[in-house]
């Protein structure tokens, strides 16, 4: 899906209603990324931006978290790494993982109408 | 993004490093010592982090603090949120004008509920203050209607008005500064409540 709407291939600043797209996807996305691990910021990011070509800047990332924390949709707690500072991990609590799948089905949904709608401007490409 | 505060001419990676996190921490000041603390060592080992793998240190601090943006604009979006859910669950007038003050900063919904709340309370406060004044000057303070015009409250010239209430003044009062402070205090509580955004699936 994300490949159909990045047409120009590239992550970076894209126009406006690109970015308008990606921050509804946001929070999906995020949750997406701790359904089957527990992660801590950084590695959230680079789950993002590996899979999904959603760059998203560190600062934007962190008040979302801290936020879908305080919503009850993630839990947290500082681990000692190696490298001798604590790092911050996150992982989906019950109700975590019930509205990422809520959100997962709906944009499914959404996208396969929305694939429908869009497949002549596609031409050839096929799904 | 801007850039972060900046201390000297050439500062050394960890002065600017520190200089960035004591200007968040002064952007945190609000929050309980628990959550600023918590923020700022989340975002310090974010910054240790992304320092560590790459070769040149002073590169990448000046790209990961770029990224993190603005201190004071990460401290708003991290204040904004807790702000506002604490509001929603309030019923404290002065917490609600507060919170839709920061609430504007960021945007239209926020800026719409602060002229709610501005209004509502102020007409609330202003019939409030009619009603110290009431026993202080009985004749001067009233509901005053004359030339077309109604006025609560005090008028230049009572001789040339006529007064509505009389004895009613203070009990109709009463109910109508009340109403108007509850009715801003659900008002402002119902668009808290509803401000996520529509999200996009």
């Amino acid at each position: 899906m994300y490949s159909a709407i990045n047409s120009n291939g590239n992550g970076d600043r894209g126009q406006h209603w690109e970015a308008q797209l990606r921050k509804g996807c946001l929070e999906m996305a995020i949750l997406a990324s701790l359904w089957q691990s527990r992660l801590y910021g950084l590695e959230v990011l680079r789950a993002l931006s590996e899979k999904s070509q959603l760059e998203i800047a560190e600062g934007t990332l962190y008040p979302i978290l801290s936020r879908l924390k305080s919503e009850g949709l993630l839990q947290s707690e500082w681990v000692e790494a190696e490298a001798g500072h604590p790092r911050k991990y996150y992982w989906l609590t019950p109700a975590g993982r019930r509205r990422a799948r809520e959100m997962a089905e709906a944009w499914s949904e959404f996208s396969t109408n929305l694939s429908a709608l869009v497949q002549p401007i596609l031409g050839a490409k096929t799904r | 993004m801007t850039n972060p505060v900046s201390v000297s001419p050439e500062p050394s990676t960890a002065t600017r490093i520190e200089a960035y996190l004591g200007a968040l921490e002064s952007a945190l000041r609000g929050l309980s010592p628990d959550e600023k603390h918590d923020i700022l060592l989340e975002i310090r080992s974010h910054i240790t982090d992304s320092v560590a793998v790459s070769q040149d240190r002073e590169a990448a601090a000046q790209r990961v603090l770029r990224l993190l943006g603005d201190p004071k604009e990460l401290a708003r979006r991290y204040k904004a949120e807790r702000m506002l859910s604490r509001a929603s669950r309030s019923f404290s007038p002065l917490l609600l004008l507060r919170t839709t003050w920061s609430w504007a900063k960021i945007g239209m919904k926020g800026a719409v509920a602060f002229l709610v709340a501005l209004f509502g309370y102020s007409v609330a406060l202003a019939l409030t203050i009619t009603l110290i004044l009431k026993p202080i000057m009985p004749s001067r303070v009233g509901v005053w209607w004359g030339h077309g015009d109604l006025n609560v409250g005090m008028v230049d010239h009572p001789e040339r008005m006529h007064e509505l209430l009389g004895q009613w003044y203070v009990p109709v009062v009463v109910v109508l500064a009340f109403g108007f402070a509850v009715g801003t205090t659900h008002a402002l509580r119902w668009l808290i409540q509803r401000r996520a955004p529509k999200q996009i699936y």
